[in-house]
């Protein structure tokens, strides 16, 4: 394989991982935006997402289709169950806005840990599992290049899940209630928006997104109770894009897939792992506000 | 005369009796009637798989032992604990088991790192300590008084063996290796590299991965790119999985595939993660164990095992918690009734027991503290495992 290729079937890789990433990315800017609240339980939610699948696949015997509508009503049920349960009780009894963050994220951490101790006590998650490919067939070859059936299927399926969102956040009514909410809680709240009701599709909607992003990456990743842990790379990949642009975390995610293939080839796989931290590092020096979030570009009147 | 000799004969055996009751009070965990060993394995946590099974397996050889009369008229009581395979975790369970329960020797541990974290406590505190089922290469070299391990081989064992089967069996030249970037890594590709210069073939290859690698794309890539005879892997069993699949997805499935014990615990497990029968077609593994190929031997483990632990399924690891009860039953039996700690170990090292479930003989002596260091390559297809011809054994040099 000569050196164009080796790059190019990274290249090839690094796109497919990366829309996984972004999607994940997606869920943790969507509750960001809205709330001013960065999820640490953003990787569990994808990790109880896949293992949903899982336990419909063993008992039910479900084909993915279906899989894939349902475990995301059970997480969008999770996800309002917190935001109902937890954040509003909190917000009920805040003191200042800035302990009630405070009070917010140790809730996602708590959240966090709470749905790793669950899987744990499943007994088969003692070993680590896979769903089955997304697609079973043969790869195609392109010369030296490979690409399976099952990557088109991810890509396919996380870019139509980002168009349904940029839809959903552009041009329909909830849509606008929901970035009517993000921007002023109050003047949403004048006009009718029923803002509690909202934040919690917010929670609903995030989790729908991250577990959607499970099923994607656990039939290629492996899954254990600690696959959340991919968490980082979800930040690295919003903070590149702007914590809060939505097309900015696609495009972060997307990179950083590629960025790590890039570094395991050249540097060496060892550095793998330290790719997103180096990333997040790096953007922050140099642009802090990310490479496509525009509130901190003032302009001089 | 008389009186004086009587008065002294009296004094003689008063403190004779008073310095035996004196000497058995002072060794913690003995008593007339009871050894109390503190056995401990990750029972939570991601690495559970590692534990569970094993640990109960040294349990029912426990109560085999007592079941049958003791040892030397003692039964033997357990305290378990989870060490979760963490440093700190393993500590503080050794610290407990040795400042509160008061237990005689320690008996635990599936995970190197772990263990290595709670050696120097070990040390200091000259309390014998006898690994469950990790593979100890950290623990065990240099080797140091009161720890025991590595009954089912270090990774010294899996990288000399793999290598020398690729060679001498799959006549293979160019070897590519894959690790992880971590001791138990270091110490496979040593040896594996040390036995592939010997025996005249070339590494062309050498990738180190984290254990927490979550995508394996650019590795394998550059394991392909090598062009070689065939793969050895040392990975953990996600990352072994994570290989698999990538070694299928790429179409690498005519260059052999051989895996390190550690990474397949459960084989079924791992065929169906790896889920393309393809991958598996030229697979190959290590095994410490005679159980796949003797079925008496598997039978019996089994029956032990299901009457031990009657709700239970037990999973092919669970063997790896079996030799070093053995081992620990075994030198029990040997010393007889004068129980402390360093006698325990003295007798450690004259350790030399051949048991039909093992592929070699678990051995220490005073400057060894690895058990075992033959163990057999087995091909798996992803449904029956058949067992290679020779056994490979570790010169004890190759990559020290």
């Amino acid at each position: 394989m000569g050196l164009f290729n080796l790059i190019l079937q990274g290249i090839i890789s690094g796109v497919v991982t990366g829309c996984v990433y972004a999607l994940v990315a997606l869920s943790l800017v969507i509750v960001y935006k809205a709330t001013d609240v960065v999820n640490f339980a953003g990787g569990e939610l994808v990790m109880i997402g896949a293992y949903i699948g899982l336990l419909l696949l063993m008992w039910l015997d479900w084909p993915y289709v279906v899989i894939f509508l349902i475990t995301p009503v059970f997480t969008y049920a999770l996800g309002v169950l917190f935001s109902r349960f937890a954040l509003e009780k909190i917000n009920r009894k805040k003191t200042t806005s800035s302990t009630v963050l405070v009070s917010f994220v140790i809730a996602t951490i708590a959240l966090s840990d709470m749905l790793k101790g669950i899987v744990r006590v499943i007994p088969f998650t003692e070993e680590v599992r896979r769903l089955p490919p997304l697609f079973s067939g043969p790869p195609l070859f392109l010369g030296d290049l490979v690409i399976q059936p099952q990557d088109i299927v991810i890509v396919v399926v996380a870019s139509l899940v980002m168009l349904m969102l940029w839809v959903l956040f552009g041009y329909t009514m909830v849509g606008k209630a929901l970035r009517a909410t993000s921007q002023n809680e109050r003047a949403a709240s004048l006009i009718g928006i029923p803002v509690k009701s909202v934040k919690s599709a917010i929670w609903g909607l995030s989790a729908m997104v991250a577990s959607i992003a499970g099923l994607l990456l656990a039939p290629k990743l492996l899954m254990t109770p600690d696959m959340g842990n991919m968490v980082m790379l979800a930040f690295a990949a919003a903070i590149i894009g702007g914590f809060s642009s939505l097309p900015g975390c696609v495009v972060g995610g997307i990179l950083l897939g590629i960025v790590q293939n890039m570094v395991g080839i050249f540097i060496s796989p060892q550095a793998i792992a330290v790719t997103p931290f180096f990333v997040i590092m790096l953007v922050l020096l140099i642009r802090p506000q990310g490479f496509f979030d525009k509130t901190l570009a003032y302009k001089k009147v | 005369m008389n009186v004086k000799m009587k008065i002294l004969q009296g004094l003689l055996v008063t403190f004779a009796g008073l310095s035996s009751l004196l000497s058995s009070a002072q060794t913690p965990g003995v008593t007339d009637k009871e050894i109390v060993i503190g056995l401990f394995a990750p029972l939570s946590g991601p690495l559970v798989s590692y534990g569970i099974d094993p640990l109960n397996a040294a349990k029912m050889i426990y109560e085999d032992v007592n079941n049958k009369g003791g040892i030397n008229g003692r039964k033997i009581r357990l305290v378990i604990e989870d060490d979760k395979c963490t440093g700190n975790d393993l500590l503080g369970v050794a610290k407990k088991l040795i400042t509160v329960d008061n237990v005689f020797i320690l008996h635990g541990g599936s995970c190197t790192a772990a263990i290595a974290a709670a050696q120097e406590y070990i040390q200091r505190e000259k309390v014998p300590f006898v690994m469950l089922n990790a593979a100890g290469d950290n623990a065990v070299f240099p080797p140091t008084r009161y720890m025991f391990g590595s009954f089912q081989g270090t990774q010294r064992v899996y990288g000399s063996a793999l290598s020398e089967f690729a060679i001498k069996s799959l006549k293979a030249k160019r070897i590519a290796i894959i690790v992880h970037d971590d001791d138990y890594g270091k110490a496979n590709l040593a040896a594996a590299k040390a036995v592939i210069s010997r025996l005249g073939g070339e590494v062309v290859a050498e990738e180190k991965i984290p254990p927490n690698i979550s995508d394996i794309t650019a590795p394998v890539l550059n394991l392909r790119a090598s062009k070689p005879d065939a793969i050895l892997s040392g990975a953990y069993p996600a990352p072994a999985v994570l290989l698999a699949q990538k070694y299928g997805e790429f179409g690498m499935t005519n260059i052999p595939l051989l895996q390190s014990t550690q990474g397949m615990p459960t084989p079924s497990v791992y065929a169906k993660n790896v889920g393309n029968p393809d991958a598996l077609k030229n697979l190959y593994h290590t095994w410490s164990f005679t159980d796949i190929a003797k079925e008496d031997v598997k039978e019996r483990m089994l029956a032990m095992y299901k009457k031990s632990n009657p709700d239970r399924e037990p999973g092919p690891f669970m063997v790896t918690g079996v030799p070093s009860a053995l081992a620990v039953v075994d030198t029990l039996q040997r010393m007889g009734k004068d129980l402390t700690r360093e006698k325990f170990v003295d007798a450690m090292e004259k350790l030399n027991l051949n048991s039909d479930l093992m592929t070699g003989p678990l051995q220490f002596s005073a400057t060894r503290r690895d058990a075992l260091r033959t163990v057999e390559v087995v091909k798996f297809d992803g449904k029956s495992q058949k067992v290679m011809p020779d056994y490979y054994s570790w010169n004890g040099k190759d990559g020290n």
